[in-house]
C-alpha cells in the first residue's frame, strides 16, 4: 500500500509537470474532436508521429489528454448544428440541439463541459482507486482464459457495437485472420504473405489502423462538400458570458445526476467492444426511465443532456481498464493507444502493475489531471471552438490523407507500410460503406497474433489436447458468458419479432 | 399505381465484397500452410474455419434476402455516381501517386503536390489560389513540425536536404 501510495505521489507530481503538453492537447482534443466524423482514435492516429518522436511519459500524457478532451469536443457539434463529432455523441443532440434551438446554446455547450469533466474526473478517481483491486483478476487470467477473452471481445463488438451481428463477427475474425499473417513463431514457416518479405514479421499495425480509420473516413466525408450549415455557424457567432455562467449553474445543480450516469459509463466502458455510443444511449434511457419528467426529454431537457455526456466521458477511463489489466483494447482508442505503446516498448497485460506501474498509473492519473485542467480552461474558450466545424472537406481530406499515410511509413522505414495502409485504406471504406465494423477489424489484427501464442501454449502445456480449452472453472464460465453475447441478442430479437407479428 | 415508389431492395452485392474477400484470403492462406508442421497450421486453421463458416451463413442470407424480393445484388451503397461527381476516384489515383513520389521527391515536395492536387480535384478546380495558399502552408507547417522540431523520420528529398544545409549553416 505504503509503495503504491508513493508510486502514485510520483507519478502526480510527474504528470503536473507536464502541463505545458496538457494545455495544448486540450485545445487540439476540443477541436479536432468537434469535426463531425472525427474521433479521438482518428485525432491520435493523425498526430502519431509526434507520439512516436515523443518520449514514453509525455506521449502517454498527450494522447490521454487527446483521447479525453476529443471525447468532450464531440459534443460541440452535436449540441450547436446536431450533428455528433462521434457516434459516442450520437445521444448528446437529443436534448442538446433543442436547447441551441431555443436560444441556449451557450448554456447546453458549458452544461455540456461541466457534465463532462465531472464524470471524466469522477470515474477516473474510481477506476485508479479500484486499479490494485481490479490488477489481480490478471493472475487469474491463464492462456485458456485469455483466449476465451479474447474471442469474448470480439463477440461482444460484434453483438453490442454491430449493427448486423453475423458482419460483426465476420469483420472480427477477418481480423483474426489478418492478424495471422506472418511467420510461424516454432519453425518460422511463412504464412499467408503473399511473397512480401515485409510481412514475414505479422502485420504492422499502424499502416493497419491508420488505412482502416484515417484513410477510409477520409474517403468517405468528401461527400459531405460543407460540414455546417448556415445556422450553425449564425450560432457560433454570438458568445455571452452570462449564458456560460448559467449553463454552470445548471450543471451543478444536477450534481447527482452526473455521478450516476458517469458510472454507468464507466460500467460499460470495462465491457471490451462497448463503449461510447452504447453508454451515451444507455445513460440517457436510464434517465428517463427514472425521471420525475419523461415527458420532457427531447425538448431541451438540461438532464437529457447530462445523462449522455457523463456516460460517454465516464467511458474513457473505463476502456482502460481491460486494456490495463488484460492487455486487451476496449475500443478503438484504446487499441491505437496500445500499439503506439507497444512501439515504446510497453507491452499492457497482467504484469503490467508489477514490471511498469508508473505507466498503468500513470495514464489514470494523465486522464484525471486533463480533467481537471480541462474545468479551468476550456470554458472561457469554449464558445469559439465549435468554429472549426466549418472547415469544408475539400481541405479537410486531403491533409488526413497525406498525414496519416505518412505517419505508417514512419515506425519502420518501408515504403510498403504506405502502400499497406492505402490497402487497409480500401478495406475500411468497403466495411464502412457496407456496414462492417472497421473497430472489429482491427481489434481482431491485433489480438491475432496474441491469440495464436495464447493457444499454442495452452496446446503444449495439454501436450496437443484440444479439450484444455474447456479445462478451467473461470473458463467456462467465461465460455457460457460468450455464448450468451452471441445468443441472447437472437432471442431477444425473435420475441421482439414475434410480439409484432401477435400485435398486428 | 404505376407511379408508386418503388419498394427499397437491401444491396446485398455491396455487402457480399466483405465476406467474398474473406473467402478468398482463407483459402489462399490455407494453401500457403497445407505442407506446413502443424504448429503454423492449428491456429489459423480453427480461425479460418470459422470465419468461413460465418461468411457462407452470410452468403446464404443474402439468398435468401434476394429469394423473398427484399434484397438485390446491386451495389448501390458501394459504388455510386457520387464517386465520380465527388472527386473519390481521382483523390484515390492522386493518393496512390503520393505514395508513388513521396520516396524521391521527400514528404514536404510531395504533400504539397499532393495537397494542391487533391484540392483542387475536390473543389473542381475552384479558388485555385487559396488552395495554392492552404497546401504550402500545410506542407511548410508539416515540415516544421515534424522534421525540424521534432526530427521525425519521414521520407527526405531535395526540399529537406536544402533545408537542412540553411538551418546547419545559416
Amino acid at each position: 500500500m505504503g509503495d503504491t501510495l508513493n508510486i502514485l505521489g510520483e507519478v502526480f507530481l510527474n504528470t503536473i509537470s507536464h502541463w505545458w503538453i496538457i494545455l495544448p492537447t486540450i485545445f487540439v482534443g476540443l477541436i479536432v474532436g468537434g469535426i463531425p466524423g472525427f474521433s479521438a482514435a482518428n485525432t491520435i492516429i493523425i498526430l502519431m508521429p509526434l507520439t512516436l518522436a515523443m518520449d514514453l511519459e509525455t506521449g502517454l500524457i498527450f494522447m490521454v489528454t487527446l483521447y479525453a478532451s476529443s471525447r468532450m469536443g464531440a459534443g460541440i457539434p452535436a449540441i450547436l448544428v446536431n450533428i455528433p463529432g462521434t457516434a459516442g455523441a450520437a445521444a448528446t443532440p437529443l436534448d442538446g440541439y433543442p436547447m441551441s434551438k431555443a436560444g441556449k446554446g451557450q448554456q447546453a455547450l458549458a452544461m455540456s463541459f461541466v457534465a463532462s469533466s465531472l464524470g471524466g474526473l469522477l470515474t477516473t478517481v474510481i477506476a485508479l482507486a479500484t486499479m490494485p483491486l481490479l490488477a489481480r483478476v490478471g493472475f487469474y487470467m491463464h492462456s485458456v482464459e485469455m483466449i476465451v477473452v479474447m474471442l469474448f471481445g470480439i463477440s461482444l463488438i460484434a453483438a453490442i457495437a454491430a449493427q448486423d451481428m453475423l458482419k460483426g463477427l465476420i469483420a472480427g475474425f477477418l481480423g483474426l485472420m489478418i492478424g495471422s499473417i506472418g511467420t510461424d513463431v516454432i519453425y518460422a514457416t511463412p504464412r499467408g504473405t503473399f511473397g512480401f518479405l515485409e510481412l514475414y514479421d505479422g502485420v504492422p499495425l499502424i499502416p493497419a489502423l491508420v488505412g482502416l480509420f484515417a484513410v477510409s473516413e477520409a474517403f468517405v466525408i468528401i461527400e459531405k462538400r460543407v460540414i455546417l450549415s448556415e445556422d450553425g455557424e449564425v450560432a457560433m457567432k454570438t458568445p455571452n458570458w452570462r449564458d456560460t455562467f448559467e449553463g454552470v449553474r445548471m450543471a451543478f445543480a444536477r450534481w447527482v445526476h452526473v455521478i450516476w450516469t458517469s458510472l454507468i459509463g464507466l460500467a460499460i466502458g470495462v465491457i471490451p467492444g462497448a463503449g461510447a455510443s452504447i453508454a451515451s444511449f444507455v445513460a440517457y434511457q436510464q434517465s428517463r426511465t427514472y425521471s420525475k419528467t419523461p415527458e420532457l426529454y427531447g425538448t431541451g431537457h438540461p438532464e437529457g443532456l447530462i445523462a449522455p455526456e457523463s456516460a460517454n466521458n465516464g467511458v474513457t477511463s473505463g476502456t482502460l481498464v481491460p486494456l490495463l489489466v488484460l492487455g486487451i483494447p476496449g475500443g478503438a482508442t484504446a487499441a491505437i493507444m496500445l500499439i503506439v505503446m507497444q512501439f515504446h516498448g510497453v507491452n499492457f497485460g497482467p504484469g503490467l502493475f508489477e514490471d511498469n506501474p508508473q505507466v498503468g498509473y500513470g495514464m489514470f492519473m494523465a486522464m484525471m489531471i486533463a480533467y481537471l485542467f480541462m474545468i479551468l480552461t476550456i470554458l472561457p474558450l469554449s464558445r469559439y471552438m465549435s468554429r472549426v466545424t466549418t472547415v469544408p472537406t475539400i481541405y479537410l481530406a486531403p491533409m488526413i490523407i497525406a498525414f496519416t499515410l505518412v505517419g505508417s511509413f514512419v515506425p519502420r522505414e518501408y515504403m510498403f507500410d504506405m502502400y499497406l495502409a492505402l490497402a487497409f485504406g480500401v478495406i475500411g471504406y468497403i466495411a464502412r460503406r457496407t456496414g462492417y465494423h472497421v473497430a472489429a477489424i482491427l481489434i481482431g489484427v491485433i489480438l491475432g497474433p496474441l491469440l495464436e501464442t495464447y493457444f499454442m501454449r495452452a496446446l503444449r502445456i495439454s501436450e496437443g489436447d484440444v479439450m484444455v480449452l474447456f479445462s478451467s472453472t473461470l473458463g467456462n464460465i467465461l465460455w457460457v458468458c460468450l455464448v450468451l453475447t452471441l445468443t441472447l441478442p437472437l432471442v431477444f430479437d425473435w420475441r421482439r419479432k414475434r410480439k409484432e407479428i401477435l400485435g398486428k | 399505381m404505376a407511379n408508386a415508389p418503388e419498394k427499397w431492395k437491401r444491396q446485398i452485392g455491396g455487402e457480399l465484397v466483405i465476406p467474398v474477400l474473406a473467402i478468398v484470403f482463407t483459402l489462399y492462406y490455407f494453401s500457403t500452410i497445407i505442407d506446413a508442421p502443424w504448429t503454423a497450421q492449428v491456429n489459423a486453421f480453427g480461425i479460418g474455419a470459422v470465419l468461413l463458416i460465418l461468411c457462407v451463413a452470410f452468403i446464404i442470407r443474402g439468398l435468401a434476402l434476394v429469394a423473398r424480393g427484399d434484397g438485390s445484388f446491386g451495389m448501390a451503397n458501394l459504388f455510386t455516381r457520387e464517386d465520380i461527381q465527388t472527386g473519390r476516384i481521382w483523390l484515390l489515383v492522386a493518393t496512390v501517386a503520393y505514395c508513388y513520389f513521396i520516396v524521391d521527391f521527400g514528404f514536404t515536395l510531395t504533400t504539397f503536390l499532393f495537397l494542391l492536387i487533391s484540392m483542387l480535384i475536390l473543389a473542381k478546380g475552384k479558388q485555385p489560389l487559396l488552395i495554392l495558399f492552404v497546401s504550402a502552408v500545410m506542407s511548410l507547417c508539416g515540415w516544421a513540425l515534424f522534421i525540424w522540431a521534432f526530427d521525425t523520420r519521414f521520407p527526405r528529398g531535395w526540399f529537406e536536404e536544402t533545408m537542412r544545409m540553411v538551418v546547419d549553416y545559416g
